[in-house]
């Protein structure tokens, strides 16, 4: 399994899928994790190739011309070697596909009733909320919680402030401190001549 | 200095589909601190979600400013030095320089044009 950056493939087509994720992100770290030991083929070898994003939209780019960095930060994207891109729930849904150790569940999300997957809805459903309170689960870097999670965000900040885990430095709102920007990544590196 | 699509910036990065030219260290020095007018420098991160909740706007501002006063980009995760050098405690942080000089600064996410651009122009009204 590759770690090297996004840019790092080429414009070729991918011999397997590969998954865009967040670094600075601590979620989605911990997904990324979980998908390179999860996501195996029926030899045991990693069936999808994860990689950081990384900071450079033009490595991006080159990955597939259709990327847009703000938008892969702001969902997953799963490249498929047939060139279709799978983003949100439905690049889960076809993770889990891959994943031996769930795939007896992952048939569910192609079922269709009256024209309508209501299994992928709701996976969809799922991803949006998972992305809405990741800021609650200490990821600097993407944004506010939304509207509907700021109550359980308050009460997550109180309980880790009256246990001693809270930060207790003023917090700037709107604002990603430093430490949470990329500021120890390594700048991507240009993929070597095939 | 020209903010055409798919431009290749002198002393920096590429800058396709953007009116916002990103700079590295060399052309942050040939261009904000060589540069004579006013100019204003966003620096962000693209992991950065409220870099990306105010692009938009930039966007647009930097359209309605750019014979006025240039916009640039600097990315934090790979300038690390810069932002050290103005003290950056974080993205996205606007600083808006004359003859090479802070003048102003504005820090966290504003998320409508009309208050980008004063925060832009402010510093610049009494010069």
């Amino acid at each position: 399994m590759s770690n090297s950056p996004a840019g790092a493939g080429a414009a070729a087509r991918p011999a397997a899928p590969i998954l865009l994720y967040d670094d600075e992100c601590a979620v989605c770290r911990r997904m990324a994790r979980w998908v390179r030991g999860a996501a195996r083929d029926a030899a045991g070898a990693p069936s999808i190739d994860v990689r950081p994003i990384g900071e450079d939209p033009e490595a991006l780019r080159r990955l597939d011309p259709r990327l847009d960095i703000w938008k892969v930060y702001a969902q997953s994207h799963l490249l498929m070697p047939d060139g279709s891109i799978l983003i949100a729930g439905e690049a889960v849904a076809e993770i889990l596909r891959r994943s031996p150790g769930m795939a007896w569940c992952a048939w569910l999300f192609a079922v269709r009733v009256f024209g309508l997957r209501p299994f992928q809805s709701l996976l969809n459903l799922g991803y949006v909320v998972l992305s809405d309170v990741r800021p609650i689960f200490g990821c600097k870097s993407c944004g506010a919680p939304a509207l509907w999670a700021r109550p359980f965000a308050w009460i997550v900040k109180t309980a880790n402030r009256r246990t001693g885990k809270g930060a207790r430095a003023a917090h700037r709102p709107n604002f990603t401190p430093l430490a949470a920007a990329g500021k120890a990544k390594p700048a991507l590196q240009t993929p070597p001549a095939p | 200095m020209t903010h055409s699509p798919a431009e290749s910036i002198p002393n920096g990065r590429s800058a396709s589909r953007d009116a916002i030219p990103t700079l590295d260290a060399a052309g942050f020095k040939a261009r904000v601190l060589q540069g004579r007018g006013p100019i204003a420098v966003e620096f962000m991160s693209y992991s950065c979600a409220f870099c990306g909740a105010m692009e938009p706007v930039l966007q647009q501002v930097a359209e309605t400013l750019r014979s006025r006063e240039p916009i640039f980009r600097v990315n934090v995760a790979l300038e690390a030095d810069l932002a050290g050098a103005y003290g950056i405690e974080g993205t996205p942080t606007l600083i808006m320089f004359s003859a090479g000089r802070e003048v102003g600064r504005s820090v966290g996410l504003a998320a409508d044009a009309a208050t980008v651009l004063e925060a832009l122009t402010a510093p610049f009204a009494s010069q």
